[in-house]
């Protein structure tokens, strides 16, 4: 026991000291997490609208213009045809509107319709028809209000104080399950693989430890290292990136102790085949890269095409980081999460297994 | 003297090769017992078998009455290893090298003392990478003497370090062995063998061809030693060949040089017959045999090759 303690503290003091494993483990997920987090694929881009004018405009046509400019989604500009065609040829407009100056003359002419023309860019039709359908709705209520027609219905909205989820909700989930697939692969694969090209692992079994021993502080280490990696990278992005964690910490670190135990069978595995160091990351990144943007990391599994997605629903990464996904914005419970749970276990078995079948202490020659 | 490593029979069959044959020795209490051959003779291996580190094809090895094969738990804590190439872990302390070392025999260990007694003490807070090659060696030295064991098993110790480096690592291992430490070590270095080792065995071809006090080997009958001089003036070959214990004289214009099977009947006598003939002997030098020779004599070929 005292063997197994001594030789946990000095695998962590190891593990701490080593500034690429601690790069890896900390700095490299908050990278990640920083610049994904940066381009925010949740802000909608406004709607470019162009807006052109014959004349100077009469004082209502003038209260129009200003309500489209009131419009948050609305990015409008003003110019000349020739001005606002080049933009829209540019790729710079969704849409330019060509507005009469009296489109909403002093004195209402119900029988003479003013026609405004909208040119729009077909490459961008969603965001012109948007905008098209806005225009309108705001020109039928100013027809009803000039025709001093009695408002027939009336829609009131009220703000809820909703969980507004975010890309960044989506995402630090991935990036935990990302960061401690990472850490167990590489630190392992990496580690165990020179201490058996270096002969350290010899060295080792020249003395009465059991084998088991040394794994066991090995995997102990990591586990904790995993703890402290899953509660410091949700901290940050609670903190930092004002992301929701709504579930409970213990079943986070459940499923993350549960996905370390997964990749480091991985790790384990691989060096096991690697008999060099140099060897490891062209195995491992073969393994890892893949799940990288597979696993349900940093895009949601349904912009997939469907072959892709039948790939990608099999990945431990996926269960991963699906199942902490769920508990960290879904406060899901766990029974919940069983069937992600049931996979990672079986993932777990599987890549054990075979860490065992491939990975020793003894030489495979003879 | 009792024997703490007894080896009979011991073999090591590869698919295609045997790199140990069928070698039998025992290694006394106390002694330091060498193992000496060309790379590739085998030594590593008869050594890594006794040591429980690679399974016994057939014969048997026991240390301390215990037989590696079945034993090789207790035996392995009965041993201190230095395998060939040092590596320790990177980001430890030799300090914690040591006191981790010591948990792997659930021993406790003073790690000051002990890199004091190989004399790293001032390196006490360095890792091992910043350590020089005969600090390494040292250091794993320490490293292996942490369970204080019966035997300490020394896998070429000096290869690959400096003159210096060396010599101060022989007066480590004799230290350590005057201490009480019995000594096992390979070497391919004959000087080395001939200065440590109170027995050798020498190997060659996954056999032991010979084995018996170093001092012993170096007096093989078939070997001789041989007397090189100049002299001022000539003298008769005849009265040269008459001086006892020579073999063989040779001689070019002024410099002779006799083979002898006992230079130290030969020299007196030289000596009184140049003083009654009249001639001074210049540049005289002694060639006595060494483990070089007795290894060529006894496999044909030289250590080196």
């Amino acid at each position: 026991m005292r063997t197994l303690l001594i030789l946990t503290l000095s695998t962590f003091k190891m593990f701490a000291r080593n500034r690429q494993a601690v790069f890896f483990t900390f700095f490299a997920p908050l990278m990640i997490m920083t610049i994904f987090g940066l381009i925010g694929f949740d802000n909608v881009a406004k709607i470019e609208i162009g807006t052109v004018l014959n004349a100077p405009p009469t004082s209502g046509t003038k209260m129009f213009l200003e309500q489209l400019k009131q419009i948050p989604a609305f990015n409008i500009h003003e110019g000349t045809v020739e001005d606002e065609r080049a933009a829209i040829i540019d790729g710079d407009r969704s849409v330019v509107l060509i507005i009469p100056f009296d489109l909403i003359p002093q004195v209402p002419q119900i029988n003479s319709p003013k026609t405004v023309i909208a040119l729009t860019n077909e490459g961008q039709a969603q965001q012109a028809n948007t905008a098209i359908s806005i225009v309108n709705q705001i020109l039928d209520k100013t027809t009803i209000a000039l025709a001093r027609t009695p408002t027939m219905f009336n829609l009131v909205s009220e703000t809820i104080n909703a969980r507004n989820l975010k890309y960044i909700d989506f995402l630090i989930p991935g990036v935990v399950a990302l960061a401690v697939m990472q850490m167990s692969v590489f630190s392992v694969g990496f580690v165990f693989t020179s201490y058996k090209e270096k002969g350290i692992l010899k060295r080792l079994i020249a003395t009465p430890m059991r084998p088991y021993q040394f794994v066991t502080a090995n995997v102990i280490t990591r586990l904790l290292v995993t703890v402290v990696q899953t509660l410091v990278l949700i901290a940050i992005g609670v903190f930092l990136f004002k992301a929701h964690m709504l579930g409970s910490y213990w079943l986070v670190l459940l499923i993350s102790s549960l996905g370390a135990i997964m990749f480091l069978g991985l790790g384990f595995t691989i060096s096991g085949i690697a008999s060099t160091v140099e060897a490891v990351p062209a195995i491992a990144n073969l393994v890892v890269f893949p799940m990288l943007f597979l696993g349900n990391t940093f895009f949601p599994i349904s912009t997939m095409p469907d072959w892709l997605q039948k790939v990608a629903n099999v990945l431990p990464l996926t269960y991963f980081s699906s199942s902490l996904r769920e508990v960290m914005i879904k406060d899901a419970s766990i029974s919940a999460i069983a069937p992600d749970l049931l996979w990672m276990l079986l993932w777990s078995v599987v890549l054990v297994i075979t860490a065992i079948i491939t990975f020793g202490f003894e030489e495979k020659r003879q | 003297m009792d024997s703490i490593i007894e080896v009979r029979n011991l073999t090591k069959q590869y698919k295609t090769v045997t790199a140990v044959d069928g070698i039998s020795f025992i290694v006394n209490q106390g002694e330091i017992f060498g193992i000496l051959g060309p790379n590739g003779a085998g030594k590593t291996t008869t050594l890594e078998m006794i040591e429980g580190l690679k399974p016994i094809s057939s014969g048997l090895a026991l240390l301390d009455g215990n037989d590696v094969a079945k034993h090789t738990h207790k035996v392995k804590s009965l041993i201190g290893v230095q395998l060939q190439s040092s590596s320790f872990f990177e980001g430890l302390t030799l300090l914690e090298l040591l006191d981790t070392f010591a948990a792997l025999y659930g021993r406790r260990v003073d790690a000051v003392e002990l890199l004091a007694e190989v004399q790293l003490q001032e390196k006490a807070k360095s890792q091992v990478k910043e350590l020089s090659g005969g600090q390494k060696q040292r250091f794993s030295i320490a490293a292996a003497l942490v369970n204080d064991p019966k035997v300490l098993f020394l896998d070429e110790p000096t290869t690959g370090l400096d003159p210096q480096a060396r010599r101060h690592l022989w007066d480590l291992i004799s230290s350590i062995n005057k201490k009480g430490k019995t000594i096992v070590l390979t070497t391919h270095y004959m000087d080395e063998a001939e200065i440590l080792c109170d027995r050798i065995a020498i190997m060659d071809h996954a056999k032991i061809v010979a084995l018996d006090k170093t001092e012993n080997l170096l007096k093989l009958p078939s070997l001789s030693s041989s007397i090189h001089f100049r002299v001022n003036k000539p003298c008769s070959i005849e009265h040269l060949k008459n001086l006892p214990a020579v073999i063989e004289v040779d001689a070019e214009d002024h410099s002779y040089k006799l083979n002898t099977n006992n230079a130290e009947e030969t020299l007196p006598a030289l000596f009184k017959h140049a003083k009654e003939c009249g001639f001074n002997l210049v540049d005289l030098q002694l060639h006595q045999p060494t483990l070089e020779d007795v290894f060529l004599k006894l496999t044909g070929h030289a250590l080196r090759e």
